[in-house]
């Protein structure tokens, strides 16, 4: 089993690799700090998971060559789990990308990430109703702290695809 | 397996953010006046040169501390006297020359360095350089630049000089990766990925390769002729303007507006900023170390041999008509194939006029970028290397020209 880090730039994908992985991949607060992917290992269930951190994209159309290695790695990876993280407070964004990725069959758990700036900004998350709608694992994180880690860990196996006609048709409404 | 279009999909998400996300009303936190303050042009401008020049004199201060207060003395007073009285051989004997110390002629006599910029051996100068000089150096840029780094300011410096950069054919953006090469070129060369066209990350490549002096470099100039290395600076960075002004006019291609997220502002941890800069000197010692120790030898060997001279003789029209510098400036030029920080320290052993001096480590910083930084442009930009070199060889003849030809009009060279 592999499992990708993905997500928008400057979310802390790589911060939650190095707390991951234990190794030191370079963290900083600016977009666009890896701009390569890195592979790493990780211990789940008393098995050794490679992980890959993944540069930041938006979307899976790539504008920069940053955003192509995402694309590619993605691609590379059909057999992989993503953890698709997302920043709390620009939930809608996030669900972009992670729709995109649902959408091409990968099996997904969202790191609802950044929580503690979404609590600052008073902005407050149905995690329950998302998982519900989704139809996947979603788990409040503060990777640079390490909350919420050792639960996003537990709920790697329980990541599965889903359809999208049937988070549609949950969410009420037609598309 | 469906795919939504892009008009579904955003639909389907208002749809859930509408169940799952509330908005409440907050009361801005300090954090973002700060945020505000450091943005908006009338307040932004005053607090970025406040950080930059915070930022260059702690740099010069902290490292002139360390290197002129004990390294130096370290150096010079013990360690090169006790490897001239230890090391076998003597002034006469080839490998000793290579090690510890080639010498230079005094009233037509060869005769021991006294200072490890002279002696030029593997185990002296090629330690001092690195260890003495540039560590020091490196270590409070990287500090310096790893706090910067995990605050949150860069995007924010980013939205500030957008305007200006785009002037030369980039966007705001751009400023991240001048700002990491002035620590190293090499990872500079590789955050030119975020960059969107062909066109600015081919601009941004030369640019770095050319203008932008690296960590080592500032260093080791601080301390040999810390008196000009503002003035240098400012020729540098006039030329990175001027170059990328033309080169924006004359290339193809176009240059999409600066679309970036700016963070929010964030305490650095220690433990983080602590982890940067150790990778950061790690990769010194572990890359650029070994350069040096191999520029000090091979610099020793064309030495010994007379093909240094060769060149010199080869060459020196053009070094002293053209750019009006001493033609021995040719083994400076050599070493700085491998590493800039050694080239300079070199050059502050030939005797020259101070003008000479600043033409020279201009000179030594564009000429060509030392080789890690090459072979990084090689990997990222493939052929367009050769293109980043013509342009290269343009700016170094004419740039090199024009300040002799400053020089001249001052009446001073």
């Amino acid at each position: 089993m592999k499992v990708l880090l993905m997500g928008h730039p400057n979310v802390g994908k790589s911060v939650l690799f190095n707390r991951l992985t234990g190794t030191n991949v370079t963290v900083s607060n600016y977009p666009g700090t890896t701009v390569d992917y890195t592979k790493g290992y990780m211990r789940l269930e008393n098995k050794e998971v490679e992980v890959i951190d993944v540069p930041g994209t938006f979307s899976l159309e790539p504008k920069d060559k940053a955003e192509e290695v995402a694309v590619k790695m993605l691609k590379e990876n059909r057999d992989a789990v993503v953890v698709c993280i997302i920043d709390s407070t620009k939930v809608e964004r996030g669900l972009y990308l992670a729709l995109q990725i649902i959408e091409g069959g990968y099996p997904v758990v969202i790191s609802s990430n950044m929580w503690d700036v979404a609590k600052d900004k008073n902005i407050q998350i149905d995690v329950e109703r998302l998982e519900q709608i989704l139809g996947v694992p979603v788990v409040p994180t503060i990777a640079i702290s390490g909350e919420g880690i050792k639960e996003l860990v537990s709920k790697i196996k329980k990541a599965k695809s889903v359809e999208i006609e049937t988070i549609v048709k949950k969410v009420g409404g037609e598309t | 397996m469906i795919e939504l279009t892009v008009d579904e999909r955003w639909d389907l998400i208002d749809k859930i953010s509408k169940q799952t996300v509330k908005f409440k009303k907050y009361k801005s936190t300090l954090k973002e006046v700060i945020g505000e303050l450091t943005v908006k042009p009338l307040t932004g401008i005053p607090i970025a040169i406040a950080v930059l020049y915070g930022f260059w004199s702690v740099f010069s201060s902290f490292a002139g501390f360390f290197t002129d207060g004990f390294l130096v003395k370290l150096f010079d007073e013990h360690w090169l006297p006790w490897m001239q009285g230890t090391f076998p051989g003597g002034l006469h004997n080839w490998f000793y020359n290579l090690m510890v110390d080639v010498g230079h002629i005094q009233n037509g006599a060869l005769v021991a360095s006294d200072s490890c910029f002279e002696s030029f051996g593997v185990l002296t100068s090629g330690l001092f350089v690195p260890f003495g000089v540039v560590l020091p150096a490196i270590f409070i840029f990287y500090l310096m630049m790893a706090v910067l780094e995990d605050v949150g300011y860069l995007p924010r410096l980013a939205v500030l000089v957008d305007t200006v950069l785009h002037k030369i054919g980039l966007h705001g953006y751009a400023i991240v990766p001048t700002i990491l090469g002035f620590g190293c070129n090499v990872p500079a060369v590789t955050a030119t990925r975020i960059l969107e066209t062909r066109k600015q990350r081919f601009l941004m490549m030369t640019l770095l390769g050319i203008f932008i002096p690296c960590g080592a470099q500032l260093g080791i100039m601080q301390e040999v002729i810390p008196e000009y290395t503002g003035l240098i600076i400012l020729y540098l960075l006039f030329g990175y303007f001027v170059t990328g002004f033309i080169l924006n006019k004359i290339l193809p291609g176009r240059t999409p507006e600066i679309l970036i997220d700016v963070p929010p502002y964030q305490r650095p941890l220690t433990r983080n900023v602590m982890t940067k800069v150790w990778m950061r000197l790690s990769s010194f010692l572990k890359i650029a170390v070994p350069f040096v120790l191999l520029g000090c030898l091979i610099v020793g060997v064309m030495y010994l041999t007379g093909s240094m001279d060769w060149l010199a003789n080869l060459f020196g029209p053009i070094f002293t008509h053209w750019f009006g510098v001493p033609k021995e400036t040719v083994g400076p030029l050599v070493a700085a194939f491998m590493r800039k920080d050694l080239a300079v320290a070199q050059l502050s052993a030939i005797e020259m006029t101070k003008y000479q001096m600043v033409t020279s480590v201009v000179l030594v910083s564009i000429y060509f970028p030392c080789l890690a930084t090459l072979a990084m442009i090689l990997k990222e930009g493939g052929k367009e290397l050769l293109g980043a070199l013509a342009v290269l060889v343009a700016s170094t003849f004419i740039y090199g020209g024009l300040i002799h030809l400053i020089w001249i009009l001052l009446g001073v060279a």
